[in-house]
């Protein structure tokens, strides 16, 4: 047997990151799902389009609910792939193998939250066409894909970071799913109260510290009703201050990352 | 004597359950060091400590020199077998060497010699290319020893390497144990159920028992140390049965009684030393002219003294 030396290695979330980019994409799920995610977005795109053919949706509105729908659904792929990344491994026995690895396991959570937002990356541009398509005329692409893309990435950075929270402390793949599932039903909850109830205090300031019913309020004043960005910022002070949480949340769980889950 | 593992007081417990208790232990480097116990005895917990997936809850330990404390440290000098590894099925075995190859600091061109070399020794080299999904679980075994194998480490740590594998991927495993202590002068720390293989491949042994050490040393001192012989199996030609049993029988120390023609069971009483005793015999039997053909000390065997050290405990 020949004597292999090596160095010990500085920085391996880019190393991770590959490797899970690899994984999810040219060997797991990602596909498949970026191609449910563009039916899901073919059927609103046809749904919307009669109606605003049919004169019973503006063109704005089209535009602005293709998009919610598109940083929604794109916002629960991330969270599947980032609740799946630690616990999935931990299920199929291969986290361990990662574990004696001299990386440190920030690392090991920083690529693996790196190859879960490439799925909102990827859900984007997938619904950057459609977006076009709807809002041809109006002058309003621009301000939807830009002001998704910002709603989006917020969004995304708040559930991998809570899909990796969920992982790496849980020791079952279907409780981290579940448990992130359910918290983001949770979260969609105040997006469906009544008009009225939305308007009292009470439910102003859910729609505020909720990031999803916030960030997608955002859009709807900017896109619909042709408020300045500027003029609607404050809507998105839940959505940064939740992902900021979440992301460090996650981060700092890393140093409780082991075998069983839960803290060691 | 350099150690390449030494652990003190090393503990630990989930809840009420003390999964090790107070380990100390003392590896020489260079050695394959058995490490042997009942199932549930402690031994993946403590491998899991000494190669820093689990925390201890009390004692210390070093690892190739390097303290528990700096874990990362331990991990870049340390390959390990773990118990039931899993494997990603849809990497290659090839990707799969690359990559851990990678996370030990190799650039991407010598991780993929290191992972073409260590595919050939482990005699993968022909499926590297394949989806680890269809490896059988001798393969999967011999490619975790690779991955043991990418940083060129000091200590290697085998969690059960053998389990769930046919006699010919025994022997395979048991080649390649040997060939990392031979070869690449590490120390390895076997963990195993089969006996038969630590007397063969292990210098020294450690048997753990409910989180303890009940016993250690060299596989002989622990064989007599558990359970010293007290009587021996002896063969000779059928026709010289009677010379021998006349030559052996002294009523004294040794008795002597056919079994069967040309097989014969020596006693020693509980004074005699049974290694004395039985050179004596043969003294006797040369004398008498009577050609030993097999000779087998009872009860002075490894597995005898780890059924009578874990079951006592």
């Amino acid at each position: 047997m020949s004597a292999i030396t090596a160095r010990p290695v500085k920085r391996a979330w880019p190393l991770v990151a590959e490797q899970e980019l690899r994984d999810l994409w040219l060997a797991g799920r990602g596909l498949p799902l970026i191609f449910a995610y563009s039916l899901l977005l073919s059927v609103i795109t046809y749904l919307v389009a009669t109606n605003t053919a049919l004169n019973f949706l503006e063109q704005r509105e089209s535009v602005n609910l293709t998009l919610q729908v598109a940083v929604a659904a794109g916002s629960l792929l991330v969270l599947l792939g980032a609740a799946d990344a630690i616990s999935g491994e931990r299920e199929r026995g291969t986290l361990e193998s990662l574990l004696l690895s001299p990386a440190t396991r920030l690392s090991l959570v920083v690529g693996k939250g790196i190859a879960a937002l490439s799925i909102w990356v990827a859900a984007f541009l997938v619904a950057i066409p459609y977006l076009s398509f709807l809002g041809r005329g109006v002058g309003v692409v621009g301000l939807a894909i830009g002001n998704g893309l910002l709603v989006g990435v917020l969004l995304a950075l708040f559930l991998a970071g809570l899909g990796l929270l969920m992982s790496a402390l849980s020791s079952s793949n279907r409780f981290s799913l579940s448990v992130a599932l359910f918290v983001l039903l949770a979260l969609f909850a105040p997006t469906q109260l009544p008009s009225g109830a939305q308007q009292s205090w009470v439910g102003d300031l859910l729609l505020r510290i909720d990031p999803i019913s916030s960030g997608l309020h955002y859009l709807g004043k900017v896109i619909v009703d042709g408020h300045s960005a500027g003029q609607e910022l404050s809507w998105l002070i839940g959505p940064a201050v939740a992902a900021a949480l979440a992301v460090t949340a996650a981060l700092a769980a890393s140093r409780w990352l082991n075998l069983r889950g839960g803290p060691s | 004597m350099k150690l390449a593992v030494e652990a003190h007081g090393l503990s630990k417990s989930y809840g009420p359950l003390r999964a090790v208790d107070g380990l100390e232990l003392e590896v020489p480097a260079g050695i394959v060091l058995g490490f042997l116990g009942p199932n549930g005895a402690g031994k993946t917990t403590a491998i899991r400590m000494l190669t820093t997936i689990l925390s201890p809850t009390a004692g210390s330990f070093s690892v190739a020199g390097v303290p528990h404390t700096r874990p990362i440290e331990i991990r870049s000098r340390i390959g390990v077998l773990p118990e039931s590894a899993g494997y990603p099925d849809s990497q290659t075995g090839e990707e799969f060497l690359r990559y851990h190859a990678r996370l030990f600091g190799h650039s991407r061109s010598s991780a993929r010699d290191t992972s073409a070399v260590l595919l050939d020794e482990v005699g993968l080299a022909s499926r590297g290319r394949t989806f680890i999904g269809g490896y059988s679980r001798g393969m999967r075994q011999r490619l975790g020893i690779a991955r043991a194998l990418v940083n060129n480490p000091e200590v290697v740590f085998l969690d059960e390497p053998t389990l769930g594998l046919d006699p010919a991927g025994q022997r395979q495993m048991l080649d390649l144990v040997q060939r990392i202590t031979k070869e690449r002068g590490a120390t390895v720390l076997l963990s195993t159920h089969l006996l038969a293989e630590v007397e063969e491949v292990c210098s020294q042994v450690v048997i753990l028992n409910r989180g303890r050490v009940v016993a250690e040393g060299t596989v002989a001192e622990v064989a007599r140390q558990a359970a010293a012989p007290r009587r021996a199996r002896l063969r000779v030609a059928p026709d010289r049965t009677a010379p021998a049993l006349a030559a052996l029988s002294d009523g004294g120390k040794l008795t002597a009684a056919e079994l069967r023609p040309g097989e014969l069971e020596l006693t020693f009483s509980a004074e005699a030393d049974p290694e004395a005793m039985s050179g004596e015999a043969f003294q006797r039997l040369l004398s008498a002219e009577v050609p030993v053909l097999g000779f087998e000390l009872e009860g002075g065997r490894l597995s005898d003294a780890f059924l009578a050290m874990t079951e006592s405990a």
